[in-house]
């Protein structure tokens, strides 16, 4: 606990100096700004600057990528009052009732309790997160190889299960992330896998190239296909942006169980926001006094929904930091990150840099004080850039993706590749394939292929090791868990002889970008 | 996403791309299982060798893209193909032809024009195909980003860009 504290104290000092607020600052301003804009998210934002922060001190880089996650987190809240779009999927849940308020003159109302509920709601997860992650990381320290495979596993079956309308779709999503994922060398034996004879794959297919392909090609494809039906209106914010004591009284108590839902769900490997936001929105909805109101713009629709993303953030770091391990695609760039430092997230993280972990935990708390003055008294510059025509929006969004990718060795051969991997996003998003397992897929493949080698050689190919280790047996059923209960309640159903309504339930679109 | 009209309007069309999507997957699922056996299995003894992961995927794709096929044709996912049948009566095939086609052209010109020059056309080319309406505005936006990035990854971050026909001047 004093050593928490300290920890944190010099954290505080370190994330204070000038340069650390600059970048944190910065991160937050672009973070709210892609939050706004639709088409364009925190994971594809970082991976376009992933090649540009290649000099950074690592501190610095990290502490601007938490904030432009974080600033997404809050951004996207906007998008989804005024416009009805969200901007990220972790915002859809706020669309049904923000948008409702807005067209009813209580946007003002509705911004409000969103970026207030985004502040209360982040303060208190990264207070659970300075608490939580450190113990974690202590009991991280007993994981073995077979217990990190089968960590992976219930990663991967957890994000491709829970999140999206089909489990196969998802699984195919994720398929094709770890065959891209194996293209190149072999690290342990040197030998070229699925290269094809083309000497550009050897190294391998860059995360950046997989994630602006499928992103910002695959999105910008996917926008213009669709040119011809879609017609937007921007809501205008008439009222002023603030709440009545009435709705202060209401906002408070769904922002904490927003905050109770978000983190734990945040931390688990089931995508990152999108199920606690939606699990909020019905919570709400349920305990509501005012249900003649949902539908029209009760506020308790957004703050629930709202204070559960930015407390699912916090809770995404808690596995990222202390396992290693990616929850959601944006965790899964950001755990790129940490590797292109030469750091490897995960228990040891915590005693080998602990200046940068404390820092960065440091500045999130920094950067929440930021983005309540940007969301607030700030707030009508964002909307402005809400009227950026949708042809520019897109045309920049191709210019910046050929940049990112370009830029990292000037490779045409680079460039081809990520368009190719574009057009395959494209008919992902045309035919309700997912896009984010592949990333996780891609990302994660490296560390459950060698993690099953180091398990295998220290049991000395016993196979069995997976099922004997408590840990390991616990995680795997927990998979198992993981892709049943999507349809325990057409079972449940079933055995009551009822008619089945829904085959199986779905937790989230799966479309985060 | 979701279409309100019960009747699909174009459902053979969208069961044809479906059944193609699905074909391509079990297709790559194959490609990947003959890459396997020349992957070189490596000198020395190791427990798991090179070859495993690579079989996993391969036929866990094949498995899939099976699975998925069946999905449109005898277990028929009604609500996917209502779905892509709305997309598909939506969907504007020139643009997003025309944009890939454009997207290739820039790649290609990045280097003999320059990135400044490249850019420069590339952006008000690609405004007009997605519907921009006001095509100096474009340029004007085109040449300040193609100027502006070029001097800013060059002079300020330190990355390379070809300088290509502005090469003595900028």
């Amino acid at each position: 606990m004093m050593d928490v504290l300290t920890n944190l104290l010099h954290g505080f000092a370190s994330a204070f100096t000038l340069q650390y607020l600059l970048l944190a600052a910065l991160g937050v301003t672009l973070g709210t700004a892609i939050g706004v804009l639709p088409g364009i998210g925190p994971a594809l934002t970082v991976a376009l600057l992933l090649p540009l922060t290649y000099n950074f001190d690592p501190t610095g880089a990290l502490i601007m990528f938490a904030g432009i996650y974080y600033g997404g987190m809050y951004g996207g809240s906007t998008t989804s009052i005024l416009l009805n779009t969200p901007g990220e999927s972790a915002s859809v849940a706020t669309t049904f009732e923000g948008f409702a308020m807005a067209k009813s003159g209580r946007g003002g109302a509705a911004l409000a309790t969103a970026a207030i509920g985004s502040f209360v709601a982040g303060t208190i997860s990264t207070l659970l997160l300075t608490f939580v992650a450190p113990v974690i990381a202590r009991l991280a320290l007993l994981f073995q190889p077979a217990d990190y495979f089968s960590l992976t596993i219930l990663a991967f079956m957890s994000v491709t299960a829970l999140v999206g309308k089909s489990f196969l779709r998802g699984m195919i999503s994720l398929f094709i992330g770890l065959f891209i994922g194996l293209i190149g060398i072999d690290v342990l034996t040197g030998q070229p896998r699925l290269t094809f004879g083309i000497p550009e794959l050897l190294d391998g297919i860059d995360v950046v190239v997989v994630a602006v392909g499928l992103f910002a090609v695959g999105e910008a494809l996917y926008v213009a296909s669709q040119m011809r039906n879609t017609k937007e209106e921007i809501l205008p914010v008439k009222s002023r942006v603030g709440m009545t004591p009435e709705e202060w009284k209401r906002s408070w108590p769904a922002w904490l169980r927003g905050t109770l839902i978000g983190f734990p769900f945040g931390a688990l490997p089931a995508g990152g926001a999108e199920i606690p936001t939606f699990l909020s929105y019905t919570t709400e909805k349920r305990l509501s006094k005012h249900k003649e109101e949902w539908g029209r713009g009760a506020i308790e629709g957004v703050a629930g929904p709202e204070a559960a993303n930015n407390a699912a953030f916090s809770g995404v770091l808690v596995p990222l930091l202390t396992l290693g391990l990616p929850t959601s695609a944006t965790a899964a760039i950001l755990l790129v990150a940490f590797q292109i430092y030469n750091l490897q997230p995960g228990p040891l993280l915590f005693q080998k840099s602990p200046d940068l972990v404390w820092a960065l935990i440091a500045s999130l708390y920094i950067g929440n004080v930021m983005l309540l003055i940007l969301n607030l008294p700030l707030i009508r510059i964002w909307i402005k850039i809400l009227a950026i025509p949708r042809a520019m929006l897109y045309a920049g969004i191709l210019v910046f993706g050929t940049l990112g990718v370009y830029s990292i060795s000037n490779s045409f051969v680079d460039v081809m590749i990520m368009y190719a991997i574009g057009v395959v996003g494209f008919f992902m998003r045309r035919y309700g394939f997912p896009v984010g397992p592949t990333i996780l897929g891609v990302i994660l493949l490296p560390m459950a292929e060698a993690q099953f080698r180091r398990a295998l050689s220290i049991s000395q190919g016993d196979p069995s090791v997976f099922f004997t280790r408590p840990l390991s047996l616990g995680l795997l059923l927990a998979a198992a868990a993981a892709v049943i209960l999507p349809y325990t309640p057409a079972l449940i159903a079933r055995l009551r002889r009822k008619p089945v309504e829904a085959g199986r339930v779905v937790f989230g679109e799966g479309q985060e970008d | 996403m979701t279409s309100d009209n019960p009747k699909p309007a174009l459902p053979a069309r969208a069961l044809f791309g479906l059944r193609l999507a699905a074909l391509t997957v079990t297709i790559l699922g194959g490609i990947i299982l003959t890459q396997v056996s020349q992957i070189g299995t490596g000198a020395g003894f190791i427990v798991v060798g090179p070859r495993v992961f690579p079989k996993v995927v391969g036929v866990g794709i094949l498995i899939l893209g099976v699975l998925f096929f069946l999905r449109t044709t005898i277990v028929l996912d009604n609500d996917l193909v209502a779905e892509v049948a709305s997309e598909e009566a939506a969907t504007d095939w020139r643009t997003t032809i025309l944009s890939l086609l454009s997207l290739v052209a820039y790649a290609s010109l990045l280097h003999p024009l320059g990135y400044t020059v490249a850019t420069a056309l590339f952006f008000p080319v690609i405004g007009r195909i997605l519907g921009s309406t006001r095509p100096k505005r474009d340029i004007v936006i085109g040449v300040a980003l193609g100027l502006v990035i070029y001097l800013a990854f060059t002079r300020v971050l330190g990355v390379r860009l070809p300088a290509g026909l502005l090469a003595g001047i900028l």
